[in-house]
């Protein structure tokens, strides 16, 4: 039994007997804080914000963090910025592989054909994709229409390679208010490469956008795509975390499922809005430098902030929603697993678009 | 803030002015300057904007300064048209997600203590029978007696007619009724517990709550949904929170805010109305076209009556009543032994609630963490005898029953304030509906906003005071032919909690068919 998975099953007795301070399901590591896009909906970091990024971990102190993360758990997504921007990726992700994570990067696949060295070692490669016409996407990702041209390319030449390397290949949608139309075919895209396609309401400042709030259009096209997803449309994301996000209803958070590491190596607690809002209730309490274990990471963390709050209705950020959702929910994930295909190829339960 | 703008003679009148700085004339005002509409926000308070949400004076602990404010107040989840607004204005606080409630009954001189807000809102079984998660915690049911087993029957009749009745859509005002009523019959603890939501959700005695303002809120706050229990606190006092963001974003838009201006009496004028107002002894008249007026119910039934072209009719209409209440902060050397950060009171206490500041408000928390030190705020509802004693008499109290509460702080106090609240809180009522004014009044171009305003919204407070305040300027903007907002629903009840609710609804028509009405 994998680590994930006895800890999949120890929460539900944390859960049972009232615990908050969850075992992770999956490792989220920021690499790097640097990027070479520029997306409109991004707060976290971009090619405008590449000039001030914080220095990266060396190779060394990355392996570290590595090891301190495999005592927590067995899955690991690697993202930032664009990971592949950090020098020692290739060295780094093989290293992960051979500590026994499962792996997941998320990148935008601009630099993804002078890293292939690392595709064989991958167990799920995200790549955002929110529209799959240039012309449209040029702008939200803050390029010209044949840069993103490219990257939609690329996106078809690796999705042909999912069998061959055994990777999954999952396209994330940010869906803001202006580009809602383009679920459809990014959706059909996705049927048309063999890969899963994930939708993700836009957030500001960790909040969904208000527009969203009251756009009809938004809830027609998460209806849409439940529909779809009934119908046998390759739509990852639970039906449950779909109905949470068309109404924005309140949900129970338990962000330790899905622990963040920041470039330095610093643990954001005890979830990322909170810890980037800096405010008395979260932040940085322990960078994993300088512990051994990822229990000693946590104890500190709760040591400084006491347990993470459990229905904040704050942010409904996917990496927070999905796992918590499938956590508190076995019977959900099981019939997840059981009626959708596309939930078996995504792993619910530790599945963060990034 | 702007100084006092003087409207100079032959001056066009000015388009739009908000009588009230409080949350739902901050909203009004947000909304229609958005749209551009030149609105100028008259507040009586010289200091601060924001109403029951103000900041306050400052009380000195040691090195440590802390804003006393009219008390905590929290978000809760059903507010979705606040959060929505502060969203789109990127003015939404990261506020702090309550954990714990805890209820503390007193009988007999012995002290009961069970933990109730998580139960509620993470109970396992649908509503409206989460309630019944509350009989597994060994804590609550230690709480009860046999009588309070035998009178379950009639708490669940009170919590079913609550379902099946909706006062405000239905436009029930259930004249006569109190909560008292509600509760004949129930036993001493049962009656205890919704005493004491009651008391802190309404701030009022059994005796004097509308029955429609306590369904109406138990509809609201928790009857329907589990997750409607969920709320966050604000991380600061309410001005450095709330108001003050959005102040500067009214302001930002173009809209003038001015302290310290009461306005005293309206009149009709051809170009629409003169606003009288007081301002630092003098006097003085703004010519407006329209008029909304967000002012607490005793002040907007004051400038009425003094409004002698519309005293006659303000003299019939039906005003909620505003409460008085005290506001008690104790200051620590040291922390409480572990446990949830707030709580009701319910027994022979004479505050009603508490919470514990250093966990929950940034400035506490970072105090605590110096320090070491713990604070307490208790809020006091009345009665009215009781918070006519003295302040001295009415600390001392407080004293007495928070280190019976927690004696483990009993001589670690370091300091104390109190706070009085003038009784501008809104005990709310639904009265009939040609009598409860609503956003839009009998007089052409005058709008009322705020808690105590008739809408078919089931919001409460800070979100029905958003809710008016957004209603309001629509009407303002529908009148000058522009667009308006979206006003967001609320969550639909649980499947079982609604089905229920059509299933009563069914049983009252065919009753009333039968009745022949």
């Amino acid at each position: 039994m994998s680590l994930a998975v006895a800890n999949y099953v120890r929460n539900l007795f944390l859960l049972l007997a009232g615990k908050r301070l969850l075992s992770p399901q999956v490792a989220v590591f920021y690499v790097t804080a640097r990027c070479n896009l520029n997306c409109v909906y991004c707060e976290d970091f971009g090619l405008s914000r590449s000039a001030e990024a914080p220095p990266e971990l060396s190779l060394d102190e990355a392996r570290h963090v590595l090891r301190v993360l495999r005592s927590g758990t067995d899955r690991l997504i690697l993202t930032g910025g664009e990971p592949l921007l950090y020098p020692g990726i290739d060295a780094l992700v093989a290293a992960a592989r051979e500590l026994g994570f499962a792996i997941t990067l998320t990148t935008n696949s601009l630099l993804l054909p002078q890293h292939e060295v690392i595709l064989p070692h991958l167990d799920r490669l995200i790549v955002s994709l929110d529209a799959i016409d240039p012309q449209a996407w040029g702008p939200t990702i803050g390029m010209t229409p044949a840069v993103a041209e490219t990257l939609i390319d690329r996106i078809r030449t690796y999705a042909l390679h999912q069998g061959e390397w055994g990777y999954q290949m999952i396209a994330n949608c940010v869906l803001s208010p202006e580009a809602l139309s383009s679920a459809q075919s990014v959706l059909a895209f996705c049927v048309q490469c063999g890969m899963l396609a994930s939708f993700s309401p836009q957030a500001v400042r960790h909040w969904p956008r208000a527009d969203l709030f009251v756009s009809p259009a938004y809830q027609e096209t998460i209806s849409w795509l439940l529909a779809q997803k009934r119908a046998g449309a390759p739509v990852l994301g639970s039906v449950r975390y779909l109905e949470t996000v068309r109404s924005f209803r309140p949900f129970s958070c338990y962000p330790t499922l899905v622990p963040r590491v920041m470039s330095d190596g610093d643990l954001a607690y005890p979830c990322r809005p909170f810890e980037k809002e800096r405010s008395a209730q979260g932040g940085r309490p322990c960078n994993l430098l300088r512990v051994g274990t990822w229990q000693e990471a946590l104890q500190s963390a709760r040591d400084a902030y006491g347990l993470p709050p459990r229905m904040c209705n704050t942010c409904y950020q996917q990496c927070y929603i999905e796992p918590s959702l499938m956590q508190a929910h076995p019977l959900s994930l099981l019939w997840e697993r059981i009626r959708y295909r596309a939930s078996r190829r995504g792993g619910l339960s530790s599945f963060v678009p990034g | 803030m702007s100084t006092l703008l003087l409207q100079s003679e032959g001056e066009s009148p000015v388009p739009i002015v908000v009588v009230g700085a409080g949350i739902a004339g901050l909203s009004a005002a947000l909304h229609l300057a958005e749209r551009e509409v030149q609105t100028l926000v008259l507040e009586a308070d010289p200091q601060f904007c924001g109403g029951r949400v103000a900041a306050g004076e400052t009380v000195e602990v040691g090195d440590w300064h802390f804003c006393q404010d009219h008390g905590v107040h929290a978000v809760w989840s059903p507010y979705r048209n606040l959060l929505a607004t502060l969203t789109r204005h990127q003015i939404r606080p990261m506020l702090v997600p309550a954990q714990e409630e805890s209820w503390v009954y007193r009988r007999r001189g012995r002290i009961r203590r069970a933990a109730v807000g998580s139960a509620i809102r993470y109970s396992w079984l649908p509503a409206p029978f989460h309630y019944l998660n509350l009989f597994l915690r060994p804590d609550f049911l230690r709480a009860l007696t046999l009588q309070d087993w035998l009178s379950l029957p009639l708490v669940w009749y009170g919590l079913a007619m609550a379902i099946g009745i909706d006062p405000l859509r239905e436009d029930q005002p259930m004249e006569g009724w109190v909560l008292d009523d509600l509760m004949r019959g129930w036993s001493p603890a049962l009656r205890a517990f919704f005493i004491g939501l009651a008391r802190n959700g309404l701030s009022a005695q059994a005796n004097e709550i509308p029955l429609s303002g306590f369904i109406a809120f138990l509809r609201f706050y928790t009857l329907l949904r589990r997750d409607s229990w969920a709320f966050s606190y604000l991380p600061d006092d309410g001005g450095t929170s709330l108001v003050d963001p959005l102040v500067a974003r009214v302001q930002a838009l173009g809209g003038a805010i001015v302290l310290g201006t009461r306005v005293t009496h309206l009149e009709l004028i051809p170009e629409g109305w003169a606003l009288h107002w007081t301002h630092e002894g003098t006097r003085g008249q703004v010519r407006t076209s329209r008029i909304i007026l967000a002012t607490d119910a005793p002040a907007t039934a004051q400038i009425l009556d003094n409004s002698p072209d519309l005293a006659v009719q303000a003299g019939g209409l039906y005003w909620p009543r505003g409460l008085e209440t005290a506001v008690v902060r104790l200051w620590f050397d040291r922390s409480p032994h572990v446990g949830p950060e707030a709580g009701v009171f319910s027994g022979n206490w004479t505050p009603d609630n508490f919470f514990w500041l250093h966990r929950i408000q940034d400035p506490y928390v970072h105090w605590h963490r110096a320090t070491g030190g713990s604070a307490l705020e208790a809020h006091i509802y009345g009665p009215p005898e009781l918070l006519a004693e003295p302040d001295r008499k009415l600390l001392l109290r407080t004293i007495t029953d928070v280190e019976f509460a927690f004696p483990e702080l009993r001589g670690h106090r370091i300091q104390q304030a109190m706070r009085r609240n003038p009784s501008s809180h809104t005990l709310f009522g639904l009265g009939p509906a040609d009598r409860h004014l609503g956003t839009v009044t009998p007089w052409p171009g005058l709008f009322c906003c705020g808690d105590w305003v008739r809408h078919p919204s089931p919001a409460f407070f800070m979100e029905r005071a958003c809710v008016t305040g957004i209603a309001a300027a629509n009407a303002v903007l529908e009148a000058q032919g522009l667009p308006t907002w979206p006003l967001l629903e609320g969550l639909p009840p649980e499947p079982l909690a609604g089905g229920i609710e059509r299933l009563m609804h069914q049983g009252r028509r065919i009753l009333r068919r039968k009745k022949g009405r």
